[in-house]
């Protein structure tokens, strides 16, 4: 049961991308764009929660589960590129 | 048989007429012209490239020649043909050789997808790879230049083939371009540099090619595993500094300096991040040669 009014966030399928880790930073690669990206070690651990979710998620659940509830606002900024870049899709109200 | 194995008159025969066949890495080239700056650019840089028989087959059709205008008898021009198609402007007949240069690397910057190919100088000493991924002006070749006169195995000025089955550098050993100021720094570099006549007013300046060393030439089957990237940027007067680079954005400066990226999708990608996951990254500014040189035989004594 949801009672928040909070967007809720989905990633694109995992199918639709690649992406590799060193050292806490991320590339990634859209293919439905066909471009890819330099993620922070926090926009792309937020991406991997993403991914693995199995449905759409709010900031502050993102936060939860990263065990960080002090980072809700660059969640929501990295949540919002996402959406620009493609990577993810805000869940119709 | 290589090109120092043909007679003169005969090379020059087979360039007017049906055109010879260089094989330079993995590609054959057949090019024709009546050029003497063509003919002695061929019979001085590439001596020592295997020729193939007329009759086998060529990747690339080449021809420089003078283009079809009036001005061939006022300031006399000549136009690179690729395929009988002219993809370039002409230039003044005394870039003929250059011409010739920049236009092969178009044909395998355009045209051999097989491989992913990087925009970067390259380098092995003992089966390591050393790859210089940077935009004109950084430096690479000039510092691929100084490390092909101390030892290291030239395996490319400009183009990096990666090969997608095994994630090795494919050699494609050509003339180092030098330019402008870093024409006289190999000079003063390596007295035994065997290096063209300066070309003036080119495009980029004046331009000067750099003999490959005949033992990369020799060697050009061999691949190498990348063992390291580095992004070099050469700025006067600067202390030489060799600093960390993190693998992520290696991968995106590979990535951003890469021809066919975008061709081969994620294929592509996962190939990168493969090599970039296998290399030491870093980045490095340098103005004097001989210490830049010197911190790539530092870095390769320790690996």
């Amino acid at each position: 049961m949801q009672h928040s009014s909070a967007p809720r966030w989905r990633s694109v399928p995992p199918h639709a991308v690649a992406w590799r880790e060193w050292g806490g930073e991320f590339v990634v690669r859209n293919e439905r764009t066909g471009s890819s990206h330099l993620l922070g070690p926090l926009a792309g651990r937020v991406l991997c929660i993403l991914l693995a979710a199995s449905g759409p998620l709010e900031a502050a659940e993102i936060a939860a589960k990263l065990d960080d509830s002090g980072q809700i606002g660059m969640i929501a900024e990295a949540l919002a590129e996402f959406h620009r870049l493609g990577l993810a899709e805000l869940e119709s109200q | 048989m290589i090109v120092r194995d043909c007679a003169p008159e005969a090379l020059r025969q087979r360039l007017a007429d049906g055109g010879v066949r260089i094989r330079t890495g993995p590609v054959v080239n057949s090019i024709r012209s009546r050029s003497q700056k063509v003919m002695d650019g061929l019979a001085l840089h590439y001596a020592e490239y295997p020729v193939e028989d007329e009759a086998g087959f060529a990747d690339f059709h080449i021809a420089v020649a003078p283009p079809r205008s009036p001005r061939r008898w006022l300031r006399p021009q000549i136009v690179f043909q690729f395929d009988g198609a002219v993809p370039f402007f002409p230039l003044p007949a005394d870039q003929a050789f250059a011409m010739l240069e920049w236009g092969l690397n178009w044909c395998v910057s355009f045209h051999c997808h097989q491989y992913l190919i990087v925009h970067a100088a390259g380098v092995e000493k003992a089966g390591r790879a050393l790859l210089l991924p940077g935009a004109p002006g950084s430096g690479k070749s000039t510092l691929c230049a100084g490390l092909a006169s101390r030892g290291w195995r030239l395996l490319s000025d400009e183009l990096t083939l990666l090969d997608f089955a095994v994630g090795r550098v494919v050699p494609l050993p050509r003339p180092v371009s030098l330019k402008n100021a870093s024409i006289e720094v190999i000079r003063s570099f390596d007295r035994d540099a065997t290096l063209s006549p300066p070309v003036h007013d080119t495009a980029k300046g004046s331009v000067a090619h750099m003999r490959a060393p005949r033992e990369s030439v020799r060697r050009a089957s061999e691949q190498a595993r990348p063992r390291w990237i580095v992004v070099p940027k050469y700025a006067a007067g600067v202390q030489t500094r060799l600093e960390p680079l993190s693998k992520a954005r290696a991968f995106m400066h590979l990535a951003d300096h890469a021809f066919n990226y975008d061709v081969h999708g994620r294929r592509g990608f996962e190939l990168l991040a493969d090599v970039v996951t296998g290399c030491e990254c870093f980045e490095f500014e340098y103005s004097a040669l001989d210490e830049a040189v010197a911190v790539f035989e530092a870095l390769a004594a320790k690996a």
